[in-house]
């Protein structure tokens, strides 16, 4: 079913164009390495703002809030380079067994993102809408390395998710180093 | 000078003979190179973008910096560590790569800008700086690492 698509996909005739032009292929993975290590770089750094480790100095609320414009920015260029390298040869990462695992990682750093959102940060965010400025609310852990626990899972769980998105993405490139079980399924 | 003794010879060092000889050390150094790669830009970016005016505004451009430096620093020592032995376990072919000498020089004119001046602008007092500076030394430095990396990258791709 899935690998039926990814090749119908494959033939069509933009595929195919993408695929056979020359000098496309290595500007647009060096354009997507550049948008990613810029969007995951920004990512990084508010994660670790979230996780209570660095840059202290600036509360997470502003952290988040100004880098978010430009985490977005990045995010869509990123995408929209890495898609058009998929789009261009689908039936190569149709049987890479890092492409799974990496798209595997990407929606639970996103499913991890918008839960955070959804829970911790709303909640905080009505806490200070409503004053209730005390020892232990979001005031507090926004101007301190006091970060309540969930947040600091949060964080640490997207500090893992991206270098391990970072790091898969890059293993594409070595399809045969893959468990036996993966290449017995013989998806090739 | 010719360095081409030399780059033959970090492929006879035994570092490189590991490297060549142990299937993952190789992808195993890439993969560190790029996590670190991503920390040194996030940090990079944070404080050339609040050079431009952009991102972290509200607070000193010095607090910025200073939270930044550690992270800067620390991902550059990964990517020296982790870039040695890539480069003598595959000597030759660099040598031969116009990329990586476009890399090398972008990488010697981006160190040099990063740990003089742009690091004496960005740890200095804000209001004595004006408007323009901060603005190139931001888009110099910004342009300086994406040529590293662009470079970098297509050493790999287009020989």
């Amino acid at each position: 079913m899935l690998r039926s698509v990814f090749e119908w996909m494959a033939m069509s005739e933009s595929s195919i164009a993408l695929r056979e032009a020359f000098n496309v292929y290595p500007w647009l993975l060096t354009s997507h390495v550049l948008f990613t290590s810029w969007f995951a770089g920004l990512i990084i750094m508010m994660d670790l703002r979230l996780a209570g480790i660095g840059n202290l100095s600036t509360p997470f609320a502003q952290t988040q809030k100004r880098l978010f414009p430009w985490q977005m920015l990045t995010m869509g260029l990123s995408s929209i380079t890495g898609g058009l390298l998929f789009y261009g040869d689908p039936m190569r990462f149709y049987p890479n067994f890092y492409f799974w695992l990496k798209m595997l990682m990407m929606a639970t750093a996103g499913v991890n993102a918008i839960v955070f959102h959804m829970t911790v940060y709303e909640r905080a965010l009505k806490r200070v809408e409503a004053k209730l400025a005390d020892a232990r609310s979001w005031v507090s852990w926004d101007f301190s390395g006091l970060v309540p626990f969930e947040a600091r899972v949060a964080g640490l769980l997207s500090l893992a998710l991206w270098a391990g998105i970072i790091v898969t993405g890059r293993m594409i490139a070595y399809s045969a180093l893959v468990p036996q079980w993966w290449l017995d399924l013989g998806l090739d | 000078m010719d360095l081409l003794p030399f780059f033959q010879w970090m492929g006879t060092i035994p570092l490189s003979a590991y490297f060549l000889s142990h299937t993952w050390a190789a992808p195993i150094a890439q993969v560190i190179h790029l996590v670190a790669v991503a920390v040194f830009i996030g940090a990079l970016v944070v404080v050339d973008m609040r050079l431009l005016g952009r991102g972290l505004t509200a607070r000193p451009l010095a607090d910025i910096a200073r939270d930044a430096q550690p992270w800067l620093i620390g991902a550059f020592l990964v990517l020296l560590i982790t870039g040695t032995p890539s480069l003598t376990s595959t000597a030759l072919k660099q040598y031969y790569s116009p990329f990586f000498w476009w890399k090398m020089e972008a990488l010697v004119l981006a160190v040099i800008f990063t740990f003089t001046i742009r690091r004496k602008v960005i740890l200095a007092d804000e209001a004595r700086l004006g408007p323009v500076w901060p603005k190139i030394v931001g888009i110099v430095s910004l342009g300086l690492w994406t040529s590293v990396t662009v470079g970098a990258r297509l050493i790999g791709l287009m020989g």
